[in-house]
């Protein structure tokens, strides 16, 4: 196990540069990130259902200006570790897909938090980077921005070996403790879930012609996939 | 007029990469900027230390931009540093220029990547994963880098040609209208999304007035979460809501 977290937290050093120091090429989003992470623990296909639903979940906050959207990548993380570990022990029943999920909200909260502070610390590197060309130093560029590359990615394998390491937590030791009626009880909650996401997709993409379009495309597929459900 | 030689040019569109390495709230993108336009500082004012210290201070102040569209500005940039190396135009412009279209360019992105592109291809592999999560990921990851990419290098490409190519480049990429497109793609895809997923729950509940009952319950669910999203409550908090809710199930 501590061959894979830290696996976990080298995959997931180079998924959170890309979150926004480097390459911003989608490989941290939360589909890829929780797939990945489902697949260092033995499940890929697990990490993979509950990243579909992150993937959706916090598209509505955008990271304009300086403002910092929850840190779905870290969800991703725990959701990834801890579906891939539940499915390999108390199975991914509806209810531990819900606790996991709704548990993940703690992770992508820290993860903003930790976010800002490297931003801030970076704020005291970009100061020296400036007073140190001032003072004839070309060379400080490249190491200003070096610097900032390597505390995004060490923060990175940080937070990724904590939330990996709690997702196994969780799964491993918390939620067998619930037997399988507890966590039937708690799988009432999951189709609000993907709901939300849904509705993040609706409200950011909303239009006076994208409304009606969402809500007949809606009931269309609905129908359509009920219909072939009943058929076959 | 002094040039910058092809192998710089690469050196400086493949740092665009990395423009926010030290992304921080005062300068923002300064340092990382100052970073993608070292080989061509390098290049024009090698001979001349002081020179090339005075570039870099120029292009350590405040910058921010949306990331993918700052190619079109690093290009026009070198462009305008060869000018000032070559004595043709005074220095100020380029602050002049970046600060110019930095924050135009930065709302164009932020629309169009962020708020169109990037939920359109988001919602599209969450679909595709239900089929296999390896398509899935390859939806997200192509719908949304081929744009990524062309822009990227399209974008550096005309700047480098001038100031005059990149604001024809800006005109003919036509980024409002492809907004316009995605969103409206991304909203017929998640309706998609909440139709498959809500047929997925209502097919085990029984009876057609069950499953239209429950069909409405998940439209009036959608329409008051995207209520709550617009009036700024964080999904963070909604899915704390239900979290409680979860745990007094429990008791």
């Amino acid at each position: 196990m501590t061959g894979n977290l830290l696996l976990a937290a080298l995959v997931g050093a180079v998924c959170y540069l890309d979150r926004t120091a480097a390459f911003q090429m989608m490989l941290h989003r939360p589909l890829l990130v929780a797939s990945i992470m489902g697949a260092v623990f033995g499940d890929l296909a697990a990490g993979a259902q509950v990243g579909a639903v992150l993937e959706l979940l916090y598209i509505v906050r955008l990271p304009v200006g300086a403002s910092i959207p929850p840190d779905d990548t870290g969800a991703a993380v725990f959701g990834g570790a801890a579906a891939a570990v539940a499915s390999s022990s108390i199975g991914l029943d509806g209810g531990s897909f819900t606790s996991i999920l709704l548990l993940s909200v703690p992770c992508a909260e820290l993860g903003k938090f930790a976010d800002r502070y490297v931003r801030r610390v970076n704020g005291r590197i970009a100061r020296l980077t400036v007073d140190s060309v001032e003072r004839g130093d070309s060379e400080a560029v490249r190491h200003g921005l070096l610097a900032g590359l390597v505390l995004f990615g060490a923060a990175g394998a940080l937070l990724s070996l904590l939330f990996a390491g709690l997702g196994v937590s969780l799964s491993g030791y918390l939620l067998p403790r619930f037997g399988p009626e507890s966590r039937e009880q708690f799988s009432i909650l999951l189709p609000a879930i993907p709901l939300l996401g849904a509705a993040s997709v609706f409200s950011c993409s909303r239009t006076e012609k994208t409304a009606p379009l969402f809500y007949l495309t809606m009931t269309a597929v609905f129908a359509v996939t009920l219909f072939f459900r009943w058929a076959g | 007029m002094a040039g910058t030689g092809s192998r710089v040019l690469r050196s400086v569109w493949l740092r665009q990469f990395l423009l926010q390495g030290c992304w921080n709230y005062e300068g923002m993108q300064n340092v990382g900027f100052a970073y993608c336009m070292l080989p061509a500082l390098r290049e024009l004012y090698g001979e001349s230390p002081e020179e090339l210290l005075k570039a870099l201070k120029r292009h350590l102040e405040f910058f921010n931009t949306h990331p993918t569209m700052a190619g079109v500005i690093l290009g026009a940039t070198v462009r305008l540093e060869e000018r000032v190396a070559s004595g043709e135009t005074d220095p100020r412009a380029i602050g002049t220029f970046k600060v110019g279209l930095m924050g135009s360019l930065g709302a164009i992105g932020d629309s169009f990547f962020w708020g169109a592109l990037k939920p359109m291809a988001s919602v599209a592999g969450a679909i595709l994963s239900l089929v296999h999560p390896l398509l899935g990921i390859a939806a997200l990851l192509l719908l949304y880098n081929v744009s990524h990419l062309v822009i990227r290098y399209r974008g550096f490409t005309a700047g480098v040609q001038g100031e005059e190519s990149a604001v024809q480049f800006l005109r003919g990429a036509n980024l409002s209208t492809k907004t316009e497109d995605c969103k409206l793609l991304a909203a017929v895809l998640g309706g998609a999304y909440a139709g498959v997923l809500g047929s997925g729950t209502a097919w085990m509940v029984g009876g057609p007035a069950e499953v239209a009952g429950l069909f409405l319950v998940f439209a009036l669910l959608i329409h008051l979460f995207s209520i709550f999203l617009r009036k700024a409550v964080s999904p963070s908090e909604v899915l704390l809501f239900l979290l409680i809710v979860g745990v007094l199930i429990l008791r």
